[in-house]
C-alpha cells in the first residue's frame, strides 16, 4: 500500500504491507533507528513516538494509519540547527539515562506533554503521571521525574505566557 | 562536551545510538524460531514443509533437517551439524561431570524439557516474512509429565535425562555443624525462604548478528558482556581459529548478567549464517525473552541459626535446593555463590551450608544482578530478624553484637572467604541514622496502641558481597597508545551495558597521566581492537578493568620518560612526568608533551594483563513500610540505602546504579514471578502485564548514601557497584512487612510479597508477645 509519512518535517513516499506496525516502517524503511521496540506489546513505552502531536506506542499502531499524519521521533526532537531540545539536555543533567534504550521513549512521552501544556511542571503529580506511562530497568525513573521537571521549569521560563496557545500540531518545539 | 554529562548521552539521546537491530547489513535475513509450548516432552515430528513455501522464507530447518544441509559454504568453518550448547567454566557455573551426558541441543532433536525449547528455525527476507514461516511448521510432542520446583523434582520420580538423576550437582561450604550446638544453644531460630525466579528484563532483549565476510571472516554483533567469551566460544563450536571471527559489542540496552553466554540461539544463528553464506540476524522479541532468556535467583532454601542468651551467635546452617533450569550448562554452580557468602557479615564460629541443584523444566538460570548474593543476604537477613524477636533485642542491636569488627579484616569466613575491607557497623550507622530509626520505632510503638492505624515496620538488611569474579578470573587486559596528534586511546577487556565506561574511563586515564580528558578516548566491546580480555561481569568494570588501566597508565609513563632518556642522553632518574609531559627534573629548557615525544621517538603504547584480588563491597539497608491488612498491600513509606564500593570512580553514577539497583530490588521482594500451571507452563499471557517489572509508581522516596572503605586489593581501591540493591534491598523491606505483620510463621512470608500473601499471612497467627 502506497502511504507518504512526514516525519520530522521531511516527507517519506512508502510502500508498505498495512500489516507493518509503525514501529518497523520508521526503523527499517525510514532507517530512522533512534525508536526502540522493548515489548512490541504497547507496556514498555520504549517504541512511543508523537502522531500529529499525540504519543503513540508505535509499536500498536499501523504504519499505514499515519498515511499524511505528521509523525515525530527522537530524531527530531534537537533545533534545526542542531541545538539539543531542553529534554535532551536535562536528561543529561540529571543522569536520566544509563543503557539508553528506553530514552527515547521517555523523551517523547514528554515531549509531547510539554508541547501540549509547557506549565505542567507546575503540577508534579501529571509529570509523575507521565513517567509512571513508561518502563525503564536502569535508573529507578527518579532521575527521570527529575529531568522532566527541570526541561517544564525551563520551557515555562522561556514562555512567559504560560503555554496559553495551542501547539502547532506535530511541529518543532517553541524555543 | 561540556553540556553532556556522559559521552554516552549525546548519541543516546538524539536517536544516533547504535544498538545491533539497528545495523543494516544489505541482503540480511532475520531468524524466527518455532518454539515448544510444552514444558516437558518427546518430539515425535517436526514438519517444515509448509513453511518452506511461505514467500519470503528462505529456510526452514528443524534439528533432523540440519544434519542433511549441503557442505558448508563457509571456507573457514569446519561443520558437520549444529553443534550443542557449550558450558560455562567460568566462576565453576558449570562442571564437565554436571554435563557429561546431558546435551544441550540448539536446537531440540528428540525431547524439550522445557517450554519454549527451539524445536525449528525459519529464516526470511525479514522478520515478517520468517514469522509467516514458522507459523507453518508443524509440532507433534507428546508431553510427559513435567516438574518446575526444586523439591517436586528432587526425588527423581519425573527425570529430565533417562538414566540420571534430576541432582546435578552438590557442593558445600564450611564444615557441618554437630547437632550438640544446636542443642546446647539458647536460642535456635528455624525457617524455610524461597527465592522465586525471576526475569532480568533488560530493555533490549538478546541480539546478534554474524555477518560472513568476503576475506573468509566472520563478524559476529551481539549485545553482550563478554565479546572475547563469545568469540572464542564461538569459534571452538565452528571448528574456527580464533582470529578467523571479531565479537563487536555495540551499544547495549541493559543486561544485569544476562547477556554474557553463547546461547542456543546463538550457536543456531552463526551456524546458518556460516553454513549458507550470508548474513543471519536475531533479534529476540519480548514474548520470546519472557519464555527462554535465563532465569535469575530459584532457591529453596532451609535455615538454622543459633545465639546465646546474650545475642551472640553460635551456628548458621543455609540448606539451598536450587533450581537450576532444564540444563545443567549454564549456572549448575551458581548457587555456590549463595554458599560461599553465607557468612554474611558476622563474627559466627561455625556455619555450614549446602547446595544441591536440581535440573527441572523450566529455563535454565544464569547470573542476574547479584547472582548468588541477594539469596544469602536475604536467608540471613530474615532469619536475623527473627532471631532478634526470640531472644526480645532489638534487631539493629543484634546485629551490631555480631558485626565482624573492622579490625578484624581481612578476615576469612567459615565459608572459605577472604573478605578484603569492611566497616559494617559504620555502614548501618549511617543507615538508621539517614532513617530517623527511633523516630519510626516510635511511630509504630504509637501506632500498635492505635487500633485505626496501618501496621508499620521497620526492615534491615545488613549485606557482604563479592565483586570482581572467582580466581581464574580476577584479571583484565588493558592497552594504551598515545598519538602524534595528542589523542590517548584507552583500550580494555570490559563491554558496557549501560555503565557509562566510555566516560568513567577516560577520566581516570586523564587524571592518572594529568592530560585534559577531552584528549582521551576508550575503545572496548571489540575483539579486533582489543585482541583480549575478560569482559564486564561481577561487577568487575571499575574494580578491574579501571584498575587494568590506571596501571597500563603508569606504565605508558614509565615507557614515556625511558624515551625521553635515551632521547635527551640522560639517565631515565632525571625525567619526571607531569600533566602529560616529560620533563627533566632540573633543565626546564628538556620539556615535551607526549605527543611530541610520540613525533620525535615513533609510536608509544603499552599493553598489559592486569589481576585484581576479590573485592567484597558491603552495606546496610533500612525500610519502612506500611501495611493494609485489609488489602494486603504493602506502602514503602522509606528507603535508605548505604553501600560501600570503596574507592568511587563517578559518584552521580554510582549513585544511579546505586538506585537503579534498588528498584530491581523492590521488584523481587514485592512483584516479580513467574506463576506456572500444573504442566509446567509459565502463566505469562499478558507479557509485561503479567510480570510485573516495578514502575515509577513503585518506587518509594528513597535515599542512597556510601561509606567508603577503600579496598587494598588493587591499588585504585575500587570495588564491585551496581549490584548492591539487588542484593540488601529485598530483605530490607521482606522484614518490614514481617515486622508490621508480627506473625509467627515467617515462612508465610514468600516474595514476591503479592496483595495475596500479605492478606493470608495479616490473617495468620501473630508471635507471642505480640500487640
Amino acid at each position: 500500500m502506497k502511504i507518504t509519512l512526514t516525519v520530522n518535517g521531511d516527507d517519506y513516499p512508502l510502500d508498505v504491507e498495512p500489516r507493518r506496525i509503525l514501529a518497523d516502517v520508521l526503523r527499517e524503511d525510514c532507517r530512522l533507528t533512534g525508536t526502540h521496540l522493548g515489548c512490541e506489546h504497547g507496556v514498555c513505552g520504549a517504541c512511543t513516538v508523537l502522531v500529529d502531536g499525540k504519543a503513540v506506542r508505535s509499536c500498536l499502531m499501523l504504519a499505514v494509519q499515519c498515511d499524511g499524519r505528521s509523525v515525530r521521533t527522537v530524531e527530531g526532537l534537537a533545533g534545526p540547527d542542531g541545538e539539543p531540545h531542553p529534554l535532551q539536555r536535562a536528561f543529561s543533567a540529571e543522569h536520566a539515562l544509563q543503557c539508553g534504550f528506553c530514552t527515547p521513549g521517555f523523551l517523547m512521552v514528554a515531549a509531547g506533554a510539554l508541547e501540549a501544556d509547557p506549565t505542567i511542571g507546575d503540577d508534579p503529580e501529571r509529570v509523575h503521571g507521565l513517567v509512571e506511562s513508561n518502563i525503564c530497568r536502569c535508573t529507578g525513573y527518579e532521575p527521570i521525574r527529575r529531568a522532566i521537571m527541570r526541561a517544564a521549569a525551563e520551557s515555562a521560563f522561556a514562555d512567559p505566557s504560560g503555554g496559553g496557545e495551542e501547539p502547532a500540531a506535530g511541529g518543532r518545539p517553541e524555543f | 562536551m561540556e553540556q553532556w554529562a556522559r559521552r554516552e548521552d549525546r548519541r543516546l539521546l538524539s536517536g544516533r545510538g547504535r544498538f545491533v537491530a539497528d545495523v543494516a547489513v544489505p541482503g540480511c535475513l532475520d531468524a524466527v524460531f518455532v518454539r515448544s509450548r510444552i514444558a516437558h516432552g518427546v518430539v515425535r515430528d517436526v514438519d517444515c514443509a509448509a513453511a518452506r513455501e511461505v514467500p519470503g522464507v528462505v529456510g526452514v530447518w528443524s534439528a533432523a533437517d540440519l544434519s542433511g544441509l549441503p557442505a558448508c559454504a563457509h571456507a573457514a568453518a569446519r561443520l558437520q551439524d549444529l553443534p550443542p550448547v557449550p558450558h560455562t567454566l567460568l566462576a565453576k557455573l558449570s562442571t564437565a561431570e554436571a554435563v557429561a551426558g546431558r546435551e544441550w541441543p540448539a536446537l531440540a532433536k528428540d525431547r524439550v524439557r522445557y517450554a519454549g525449547e527451539a524445536v525449528a528455525v525459519v529464516v526470511g527476507e525479514d522478520r515478517y516474512r520468517a514469522e509467516d514461516g514458522a507459523a507453518e511448521v508443524a509440532v507433534r510432542i507428546d508431553p510427559l509429565p513435567a516438574v518446575v520446583t526444586p523439591s517436586a523434582a528432587a526425588d527423581d520420580s519425573v527425570l529430565l535425562f533417562d538414566g540420571r538423576s534430576n541432582t546435578a550437582f552438590r557442593g558445600e561450604a564450611g564444615t557441618p555443624i554437630d547437632e550438640t550446638v544446636w542443642q546446647e544453644a539458647a536460642a535456635v531460630v528455624e525457617a524455610r525462604y524461597r527465592q522465586q525466579l525471576l526475569m532480568p528484563t533488560p530493555m533490549e532483549c538478546r541480539t546478534i548478528l554474524a555477518v560472513p565476510e568476503q576475506d573468509g571472516r566472520l563478524t559476529v554483533w551481539s549485545g553482550h558482556q563478554m565479546p572475547h567469551r563469545l568469540r572464542s566460544e564461538l569459534a571452538a563450536l565452528l571448528g574456527m581459529p580464533v582470529d578467523r571471527i571479531r565479537v563487536v559489542v555495540p551499544d547495549t540496552g541493559g543486561a544485569f548478567g544476562s547477556k554474557s553466554a553463547a546461547f542456543p540461539e546463538f550457536v543456531t544463528v552463526v551456524y546458518l549464517a556460516v553454513m549458507l553464506g550470508r548474513p543471519v540476524r536475531w533479534i529476540e522479541d519480548r514474548l520470546e525473552s519472557m519464555t527462554a532468556a535465563t532465569r535469575g535467583r530459584g532457591q529453596d532454601q532451609r535455615v538454622r541459626l543459633a545465639a546465646d542468651a546474650d545475642g551472640h551467635l553460635l551456628a548458621y546452617e543455609l540448606q539451598i535446593d536450587a533450581d537450576v533450569g532444564a540444563y545443567p550448562h549454564l549456572g549448575v554452580g551458581l548457587p555456590m555463590q549463595t554458599a560461599w557468602m553465607a557468612t554474611g557479615p558476622y563474627a559466627t564460629p561455625r556455619v555450614h551450608a549446602s547446595v544441591r541443584s536440581v535440573l527441572t523444566n523450566t529455563m535454565v538460570t544464569y547470573p542476574y544482578r547479584g547472582a548468588g548474593r541477594p539469596e544469602a543476604t536475604i536467608a540471613l537477613e530474615r532469619s536475623m530478624d527473627l532471631l532478634a524477636r526470640r531472644l526480645g533485642l532489638d534487631p539493629a542491636e543484634l546485629r551490631r553484637r555480631n558485626f565482624i569488627p573492622a579490625d578484624d579484616v581481612p578476615y576469612q569466613t567459615p565459608t572459605g572467604r577472604c573478605y578484603d575491607s569492611g566497616n559494617y557497623a559504620a555502614a548501618l550507622d549511617l543507615a538508621l541514622e539517614t532513617i530517623g530509626y527511633d523516630t519510626w520505632r516510635a511511630e509504630q510503638t504509637r501506632r500498635r496502641h492505635d487500633p485505626y492505624a496501618l501496621p508499620l515496620g521497620i526492615g534491615l538488611s545488613c549485606y557482604v558481597e563479592r565483586s570482581g569474579g572467582e580466581p581464574g578470573g580476577l584479571h583484565d587486559f588493558a592497552g594504551i597508545e598515545a598519538h602524534e596528534d595528542g589523542t590517548i586511546i584507552a583500550r580494555c577487556g570490559a563491554a558496557s551495558s549501560g555503565q557509562s565506561h566510555e566516560t568513567t574511563f577516560p577520566a581516570l586515564v586523564a587524571a592518572t597521566l594529568g592530560v585534559d580528558e577531552s584528549r582521551v578516548r576508550l575503545i572496548e566491546g571489540d575483539t579486533d581492537a582489543q585482541p583480549e580480555g575478560l569482559g564486564s561481569f561481577a561487577s568487575r568494570s571499575a574494580q578491574v578493568d579501571g584498575a587494568a588501566l590506571h596501571h597500563v597508565s603508569a606504565l605508558l609513563i614509565d615507557l614515556a620518560r625511558e624515551r625521553a632518556a635515551d632521547l635527551w642522553g640522560m639517565p631515565v632518574e632525571e625525567v619526571e612526568w607531569s600533566d602529560g609531559s616529560v620533563h627533566h627534573i632540573r633543565d626546564g629548557s628538556a620539556a615535551m608533551d607526549v605527543a611530541e615525544l610520540v613525533k620525535a621517538t615513533g609510536p608509544l603504547s603499552v599493553d598489559d594483563r592486569f589481576e585484581s584480588g576479590m573485592g567484597f563491597p558491603f552495606g546496610a539497608h533500612a525500610a519502612v513500610a506500611e501495611v493494609d491488612p485489609e488489602l494486603g498491600t504493602v506502602r514503602v513509606l522509606r528507603l535508605v540505602v548505604v553501600d560501600d564500593c570503596g574507592v568511587v570512580l563517578n559518584p552521580a553514577i554510582v549513585r544511579g546504579q546505586a538506585f537503579g539497583s534498588a528498584v530491581q530490588g523492590i521488584g523481587q521482594a514485592l512483584y516479580e514471578g513467574i506463576p506456572y500451571g500444573d504442566d509446567g507452563v509459565p502463566l505469562l499471557a499478558g507479557g509485561l502485564l503479567d510480570y510485573l517489572l516495578p514502575t515509577a509508581t513503585e518506587v518509594p522516596p528513597i535515599e542512597v548514601k556510601e561509606t567508603r572503605t577503600p579496598s587494598p586489593i588493587t591499588p585504585l581501591g575500587a570495588k564491585g557497584a551496581g549490584e548492591s540493591g539487588c542484593i540488601g534491598t529485598p530483605a530490607a523491606i521482606v522484614n518490614a512487612v514481617a515486622d508490621a505483620l508480627q506473625i509467627a510463621d515467617p515462612g508465610l512470608l514468600q516474595m514476591p510479597l503479592t496483595p495475596d500473601v500479605v492478606w493470608r499471612a495479616a490473617r495468620a497467627t501473630k508471635y507471642e508477645g505480640a500487640r
